[in-house]
């Protein structure tokens, strides 16, 4: 363990220098925030019984699961095998399994800083305030984000290079972001396109973080559960099944 | 015990073709060792097979005593290897390379002391990727000794050079040499091969050529250097 800490260390560094993860993860779910807020904050979501900061609080908390789980780790972990990086730690006393770890401890931190920030500026300057519990919340977080962690290492499992990689991950991240009421309210969309962006894992998680921030049932929370706890275990799976590290 | 690696009728395939066949070699501790043979012969995946990294469809290797895929960890405490063509992060320094590196041993070197070792301590705050390409396969040497090990892999270190670079290169390494370290070398440049080694290993589509020293290799093809006696060794079969 204190190897994957000590190697996050840098790892992060080069996080933060690479800029796109801070952009897409933390500044656009704030971004996103304050304009929905200045827009629309205190109006009816649709038909909903609640407000559009209502919605979008729950729903921007999982902007940065987005962007770590379907650019940050499958493509750093693609990169780092095109550059024999992950080889190269085979013939180390660690593993390539010990750099995969900290990819996904950095995109952990990164995810957690983002819907910190998003919390912390609804409260202080938006005046959001949760109906619902904030243990649940943060359990179903943390669900959601294994769920989309395990997807996010199966495409850096299954992509040969990074041309693939980068395909599948726009392919795989700008449905699930905008789409799956993550960044654009939910509630606004036709009827027609929520059924078809209810395929979506993403939507499913999202819906179930509004379930409980907003304590009465959005969607179907008990299928939403059982949905995730499958995905997280059948994509871990198949990650580990089809991951090679050359 | 004396012996470093020892290799018995290594044989690899990929795709049902044998890049690998039957190659057995013992390496004594403090030598230097040459792979060399043309473009696809097979060298890297030797190596990599040696190592462990690509399991062998037959035969067995020995680094240290041990099997490099069964006690890979206690193997590579006291083994560096420089990968063919690999690169590094992006965006990362060389102090932050080596830090990463050194971290996953438990004794490593003082890695300051080695980029000074290697008058590379004025970039320790610099990107990797400016580097020039001397500068850089010097580091790549740094990292192979960054374990303190007894062994070092350098696959390809000198290709892509200019002779000024590869010529630096290869003093470090006769410095390397004297300090009884063993090294496994893979090479293209024939002079380096004869600069440098004790014992050259010639293969061609995975199959061993001849070995031996470089003297014994250029009294058997009556060559005076090793470049014709590599392309004579080669050649043999090509004109039928």
């Amino acid at each position: 363990m204190s190897k994957v800490i000590s190697l996050a260390k840098i790892e992060g560094k080069l996080a933060i220098r690479s800029i796109d993860g801070i952009l897409f993860g933390m500044g656009m779910p704030l971004g996103v925030l304050l304009l929905t807020t200045m827009i629309a904050g205190d109006k009816q979501a649709g038909n909903a019984s609640y407000t559009f900061l209502d919605s979008s609080f729950s729903s921007l908390l999982v902007v940065g699961i987005c962007a770590t789980a379907f650019m940050g780790i499958p493509l750093t972990i693609c990169d780092y095998r095109d550059k024999k990086i992950l080889k190269h730690f085979f013939v180390t006393p660690a593993s390539p399994a010990h750099l995969i770890a900290t990819q996904v401890l950095v995109a952990t931190v990164t995810a957690v800083i983002s819907a910190s920030l998003v919390t912390f500026v609804s409260i202080v300057f938006l005046g959001y305030r949760m109906r619902g519990s904030w243990l649940l919340l943060i359990a179903s977080y943390f669900l959601v984000m294994i769920a989309m962690y395990s997807l996010g290492l199966l495409i850096a499992s299954l992509c040969k290079n990074m041309k693939i990689a980068n395909l599948v991950c726009s392919l795989v991240y700008f449905p699930m972001l905008f789409l799956s009421g993550a960044v654009i309210p939910f509630e606004i969309f036709p009827s027609g396109m929520q059924k078809v962006a209810s395929v979506l894992p993403l939507t499913q998680g999202v819906q179930l973080l509004k379930s409980v921030s907003l304590n009465q049932p959005v969607g179907h929370p008990q299928f939403v559960l059982s949905l995730l706890s499958v995905i997280t275990i059948v994509g871990f799976g198949l990650a580990a099944k089809f991951f090679r590290w050359e | 015990m004396n012996t470093a690696i020892e290799a018995k009728q290594l044989t690899k395939e990929i795709g049902g073709k044998k890049i690998v066949n039957q190659l057995s070699f013992t390496i004594n501790k403090g030598e230097v060792f040459g792979l060399l043979g043309p473009n696809g012969a097979g060298k890297t995946t030797t190596i990599e097979t040696l190592l462990g990294i690509k399991r062998p469809d037959q035969g067995s290797t020995r680094i240290l005593g041990l099997d490099p895929r069964k006690q890979r960890r206690e193997v590579f405490e006291k083994v560096g290897v420089q990968l063919q063509s690999s690169s590094y992060q992006n965006n990362i320094r060389v102090g932050e390379l080596c830090r990463e590196l050194s971290s996953l041993y438990k004794q490593p070197r003082n890695y300051q002391e080695l980029l000074s070792l290697f008058k590379l301590e004025r970039f320790e705050t610099q990107l990797v990727e400016k580097l020039s390409g001397g500068e850089r396969q010097k580091l790549s040497i740094v990292l192979a000794l960054i374990p303190d090990p007894e062994i070092i892999f350098l696959d390809e270190l000198t290709t892509g050079l200019d002779t000024e670079a590869r010529r630096s290169v290869w003093q470090t390494l006769l410095k390397l040499k004297e300090t009884k370290l063993t090294i496994f070398l893979t090479t293209h440049y024939m002079e380096e091969a004869e600069i440098l080694c004790d014992h050259i290993y010639l293969i061609k589509r995975g199959n061993v050529v001849t070995e031996g020293t470089v003297p014994e290799l250029l009294a058997e093809s009556a060559q005076n250097n090793l470049e014709d006696a590599y392309l004579w060794f080669l050649g043999e079969d090509d004109y039928e």
